[in-house]
C-alpha cells in the first residue's frame, strides 16, 4: 500500500508535480540529446581523424611515425598485407610511401607531403575517394596522377589535368624530380592535410624516391575503433620482427585526451543540468511535506514509524523520478533518433574546424549510445533520491503531538 | 699589433672599441666573400656523405659580388646540368630532366642544398654575416684570432651565436662554430688545404659536419677558382639557368 | 489489575524561559472494558493526558502502565509500535488520509502490522457492517459526510483490535444528531465487544453517555465518578 500512497499523494497538487515532472523530463531529455549530439560530434571527429589520413592501426617501423625518416622502410609484402586483412575484425590494409619535397606549378612552390598508395587498397581505408571536389579519383593505370589537397591546389593555382613538378632527396641522396598530372582535388576540412598533402601512385614515388618495392607503413581500418588496442595486441604474433602497430590513440594522443575529457565533460554536463533539476524536486518535496505535517502527525499516532514515513517520503520521490525517466528517456531517444535521422546542416553558418588532429564538419549529428542513456538516467534517480532525502528526514524526525497540533 | 692589445685591455675594462669593431667586421666581411671576390668563376666538387648514402658532385659556379650565385652541376650524369641561381634573397633550381624552374619557398629556406648539409639559408645568409651580426674579439693567440658573432636583435637568422677563428698572418679562416638559440653547437666548418687558386691563397678544402650525426659531413673542394671576371647581372638571369 | 495505571504523573512544557505545568499528580486507574470521558475546560490538561496515555508523548515525571508494562522511556520507534499494537485513536476532525478509500483508511493500521490483505479485507467487511458503513468502501473521504467520515475513522482505530480507543474530541466537528448516533454506536461497540473507550470532551452530550467522569482543572484531577449509564439505544 506504501507505493500506492506515494503514487496517489504526488497528484495531490497535480500542478505542482506536472511541473517539476515536466522540468525533470525535460532535463534529461535535453541531456540525453546532448550527450546524444556530443556523441555524434566526438564519432565525426574520430572518423575524420582516422578515416582521413591515419587508419586506426598503422603497422611501420618503431620510431617511423615519430621521426618520418625516410629509411626506416621495409619490403611491401603482399602475404603480409593480404594476411592482416584476413584477421577478423579488420576490413582493410593500404600499403603507404611518404616523402616530402616541393611541388611546383608555373612560377609558385610549395613544401608538400607526398603519399604513394595503390588507389583502390587506399580507399578500403581512407575516404579521401568520397571527398572529392573536383575531378576524380585516380585509376590505378594513371601512373603519374596526383590526388591534391584543395588549399594546396588553390595556393599553386591548379586544376584537374594541370601539371605538377615535384622535386625531393631520393633514397641515394639523387634530386628525385618528375611531373605530376592533377587527376583530382580533395577537401578534407584539415588544413594540414588539404594546405600540405598529394596522394600519388605507390610505384610513381617508389621509382621517384629509388625505394623500389619498399613502403613505410601498412594502414589498417578495423570495425571497432575503440578497440584499436585489444586488436593490435592480438595482431602482434603474427607481426613479424622490426615492425610495430600503432593505435590511432596513439598516433592522435590529443583525440585520445578529447576521448577521456569527454567522460568528464559529460559529468559536468549533467551536474549543471541535474543541478537546477534537483533543487526543483527538493522544493517540490519539501513543499508537499510541510503541507501533510499534520497527516503525518496522523500516521505516526496510528504506530507508522519514523523509518516508514521516511520511505513513504522517498518514494514519492522515487515515483516522481521512474516516471520521468520513462518519459525523459523516451523523449531522448527519440529526438536522438530524429536527429540522427536529418541532422542539422549548419554550413550557413559555420565552417569545418579542426581540433586535436580530427575535423568537425558543420553539421549536428546525433549517435544513440547506451551510455548515454544510463548516465542521465542513473542520475535522474541519485539527484532525485538526494533532493528526497532532506525532506524525507525532516518528516521522520516531526514528533507526533506537535505534528497533530499544526494545521 | 699594439692597437689589438690596446683594444682587449680596453675591452677588459669594459669599453668597446668602435674602431676596433668595424675591423672585426671587416675581417668576417673578407672571410665569407674569399671565394667571391667582385666577381668569380671556380670549378668545385662536393662530397656529401650521410649515414645512407655517399656521393661526389662536380660543379661549376659563378659570382658577382654576394648577391649573385649561379652553380651548374657536371657530374654525375643522373643529375647533370642541375642548376641553382641565387639573386640576392632568392633561390631557384632548374631541373633539367622535366626541364622546369623550381623556385624555393621562404618556408624551406632552411632545407638541404642538392642533398648537402648546406642550406638553401647558408647560400642566401651566409655571405653577409657581416651585416646580420655584431662581433666581439673572444681569445687571440699568437697564431689566431676567435671572433664570437651574436645575432642583432632584429636580424632574421637561424643561428644564435657563430665563433670564427681566423689565421693571423693570411687573414683565413680555420674553422666556423654554429650555435642554435639556445647556445648549444650544432655544426662546425673547418677550412684547410690552403694553397693558391687563382692568384689568392685560400683553403681549398672546406668540411662542413653535422655535429649530431657525427658520421655525416659535407667537404668542398675549390680546384679553380678565376677572380674578377667581366660578368654582369643580366647573366645571372632564369634563361642562364635554364641554359645547357 | 487495571488496564491503564497512572502513578503521580506530570508534565511540563517549557515556554521561553518558563515552565508551563500541564499535568501534575495524577494518580488514576481505568479498567478494561470502560466508557470514560476527560472532562474540563480547555487548557484543564484532558488532551495531554489523552497523550501520555496514548504514547504520543512521555510525561515528565511519574509512570504510566498499560497492561502493567511501562510506556514511557521508549524511543520513537517502540513508542509508534507499542500504538499500533495497543492503542487506537480517533481525532477531533476525523483525518482520513484523503487520497485513500474509506477501506484504504480502515486497514492502514492492519497494513502497518504486515496483516496480509485477505484477512484485511475480511476485517474491513466485519467493521463497516457493524459501522453501517456497507457499500462505502470505495469512496474517498471527500465523497463521505462528516459523520460517516467518523465512522471510518472509529472503523480504523478498530481494526487492529486495540486494548484502548482514545477519541480526542470526537464530536467537536459533528452536528448534535451524528454526535448523538456516533457516541451510541460506540457505547454499543463498547458493551457488545468489551472495547475500552477514553475521551477527552467538554461536550455535554459525550459526558452525559460516559459511565465515568473524570474532571481535570488545571493540570490536576478535580473529581472522578461513576454515573449509571444511559443504555445504548
Amino acid at each position: 500500500m506504501l507505493p500506492r500512497l506515494a503514487f496517489r499523494n504526488l497528484w495531490r497538487n497535480s500542478r505542482r508535480t506536472l511541473l517539476t515532472l515536466s522540468a525533470m523530463v525535460a532535463s534529461s531529455a535535453l541531456l540525453i540529446l546532448a550527450l546524444g549530439v556530443f556523441s555524434g560530434m566526438f564519432a565525426d571527429m574520430l572518423a575524420s581523424a582516422t578515416e582521413q589520413y591515419h587508419g586506426h592501426l598503422v603497422l611501420s617501423r618503431p620510431g617511423y611515425q615519430d621521426d618520418r625518416d625516410m629509411f626506416a622502410h621495409f619490403a611491401d609484402d603482399p602475404d603480409l598485407a593480404d594476411q592482416l586483412r584476413r584477421r577478423p575484425g579488420v576490413r582493410g590494409a593500404s600499403p603507404r610511401l611518404r616523402a616530402f619535397g616541393l611541388v611546383a606549378h608555373g612560377n609558385t612552390t610549395r613544401p608538400a607531403e607526398l603519399l604513394g598508395i595503390d588507389p583502390e587498397r587506399e580507399s578500403q581505408v581512407t575516404s579521401f575517394s568520397r571527398q572529392l571536389i573536383a575531378g576524380h579519383y585516380p585509376q590505378k593505370s594513371e601512373a603519374d596522377a596526383a590526388l591534391i589537397g584543395a588549399g594546396l591546389a588553390k595556393r599553386l593555382g591548379v586544376r584537374p589535368g594541370d601539371e605538377l613538378v615535384f622535386l625531393t632527396q631520393a633514397a641515394d641522396g639523387s634530386l628525385g624530380n618528375d611531373l605530376l598530372t592533377v587527376s583530382g582535388i580533395f577537401e578534407t576540412g584539415a588544413g594540414n592535410r588539404d594546405n600540405a598533402l598529394v596522394l600519388v601512385q605507390l610505384s610513381w614515388l617508389q621509382r621517384l624516391t629509388v625505394l623500389p618495392g619498399k613502403i613505410h607503413e601498412l594502414a589498417l581500418t578495423i570495425d571497432e575503433p575503440m578497440a584499436a588496442a585489444e586488436l593490435a595486441a592480438s595482431l602482434k604474433p603474427v607481426l613479424p620482427d622490426g615492425l610495430a602497430l600503432r593505435t590511432w590513440g596513439q598516433l592522435l594522443p590529443e583525440m585520445q585526451e578529447v576521448i577521456a575529457s569527454y567522460d568528464v565533460s559529460r559529468l559536468i554536463l549533467v551536474t549543471i543540468l541535474y543541478a537546477a533539476t534537483g533543487l526543483g524536486i527538493l522544493n517540490t518535496i519539501f513543499m508537499s511535506v510541510l503541507e501533510r505535517t499534520r497527516e503525518f502527525g496522523i500516521l505516526m499516532a496510528l504506530g507508522m514509524k519514523p523509518g516508514e514515513v521516511r520511505s513513504l517520503v522517498l518514494l514519492e520521490t522515487l515515483v516522481l523520478a521512474v516516471i520521468s525517466l520513462i518519459l525523459g528517456v523516451a523523449a531522448g531517444i527519440a529526438m536522438t533518433l530524429y536527429m540522427q535521422r536529418v541532422g542539422f546542416d549548419l554550413s550557413p553558418y559555420l565552417s569545418a574546424v579542426t581540433y586535436a588532429g580530427g575535423t568537425l564538419p558543420p553539421r549536428l549529428t546525433a549517435v544513440l549510445d547506451g551510455q548515454n542513456l544510463l548516465v542521465p538516467a542513473a542520475a535522474l534517480l541519485l539527484v532525485a533520491l538526494a533532493a528526497g532525502y532532506f525532506p524525507a528526514r525532516r518528516a521522520a524526525r516531526l514528533k507526533p503531538v506537535e505534528a497533530l497540533r499544526e494545521d | 699589433m699594439p692597437s689589438a692589445i690596446a683594444t682587449v685591455v680596453l675591452c677588459f675594462l669594459g669599453f668597446a672599441s668602435p674602431v676596433f669593431a668595424l675591423d672585426l667586421r671587416e675581417l668576417i666581411r673578407q672571410v665569407e666573400t674569399q671565394y667571391h671576390g667582385s666577381s668569380a668563376q671556380a670549378r668545385v666538387s662536393m662530397e656529401v656523405a650521410t649515414d645512407n648514402w655517399r656521393r661526389t658532385l662536380e660543379m661549376e659556379s659563378w659570382s658577382l659580388g654576394r648577391e649573385h650565385f649561379l652553380t651548374r652541376i657536371l657530374e654525375p650524369p643522373k643529375e647533370k646540368g642541375v642548376a641553382t641561381l641565387k639573386v640576392r634573397k632568392e633561390v631557384w633550381n632548374y631541373l633539367p630532366k622535366v626541364d622546369r624552374v623550381i623556385k624555393i619557398p621562404p618556408s624551406m629556406m632552411g632545407g638541404s642544398w642538392m642533398g648537402s648539409h648546406i642550406t638553401n639559408d647558408d647560400l642566401v645568409k651566409g655571405s653577409q654575416v657581416d651585416e646580420d651580426y655584431t662581433f666581439a674579439l673572444l681569445e687571440e693567440t699568437a697564431t689566431s684570432w676567435r671572433i664570437e658573432c651574436l645575432p642583432k636583435p632584429e636580424a632574421a637568422v637561424v643561428w644564435g651565436k657563430l665563433v670564427y677563428e681566423i689565421e693571423k698572418v693570411r687573414k683565413l679562416p680555420v674553422r666556423v662554430d654554429y650555435y642554435d638559440e639556445a647556445l648549444q653547437p650544432v655544426r662546425e666548418i673547418v677550412f684547410d688545404e690552403v694553397r693558391e687558386i687563382g692568384g689568392r691563397v685560400l683553403p681549398s678544402r672546406m668540411t662542413v659536419r653535422p655535429l649530431d650525426k657525427p658520421a655525416e659531413r659535407t667537404l668542398m673542394r675549390y680546384h679553380d677558382i678565376r677572380f674578377d671576371l667581366a660578368l654582369t647581372e643580366d647573366f645571372f638571369s632564369l634563361r642562364t639557368l635554364k641554359a645547357r | 489489575m487495571s488496564l491503564i495505571q497512572l502513578n503521580n504523573v506530570g508534565k511540563i512544557y517549557p515556554l521561553g524561559s518558563q515552565q508551563v505545568i500541564a499535568l501534575a499528580d495524577i494518580d488514576l486507574e481505568i479498567g478494561a472494558g470502560e466508557f470514560t470521558v476527560f472532562a474540563g475546560p480547555s487548557g484543564s490538561g484532558k488532551t495531554t493526558l489523552l497523550n501520555l496515555i496514548g504514547c504520543l508523548d512521555r510525561p515528565t515525571s511519574g509512570s504510566i502502565r498499560i497492561d502493567g508494562r511501562e510506556t514511557g522511556g521508549r524511543t520513537a520507534r517502540e513508542m509508534a509500535d507499542f500504538r499500533l499494537h495497543h492503542i487506537g485513536f480517533i481525532f477531533q476532525s476525523y483525518n482520513l488520509v484523503p487520497v485513500l478509500t474509506a477501506a484504504e483508511n480502515a486497514e492502514f493500521t492492519l497494513m502497518l502490522q504486515k496483516i496480509p490483505k485477505a484477512a484485511r479485507r475480511r476485517r474491513v467487511e466485519e467493521l463497516f457492517a457493524a459501522l453501517g458503513l456497507a457499500g462505502l468502501e470505495d469512496r474517498r473521504p471527500n465523497d463521505l459526510s462528516g459523520g460517516q467520515q467518523q465512522r471510518v475513522a472509529i472503523a480504523r482505530a478498530m481494526a487492529a483490535d486495540p486494548r484502548v480507543i482514545l477519541a480526542d474530541e470526537p464530536t467537536a466537528n459533528l452536528d448534535s444528531q451524528t454526535s448523538e448516533e456516533l457516541l451510541r454506536l460506540m457505547r454499543r461497540l463498547n458493551e457488545e465487544q468489551g472495547t475500552t473507550f477514553i475521551f477527552s470532551s467538554h461536550d455535554p452530550q459525550v459526558i452525559h453517555l460516559a459511565r465515568r467522569v473524570i474532571r481535570l482543572k488545571d493540570g490536576r484531577l478535580e473529581s472522578d465518578h461513576r454515573q449509571s449509564p444511559k443504555t445504548a439505544a
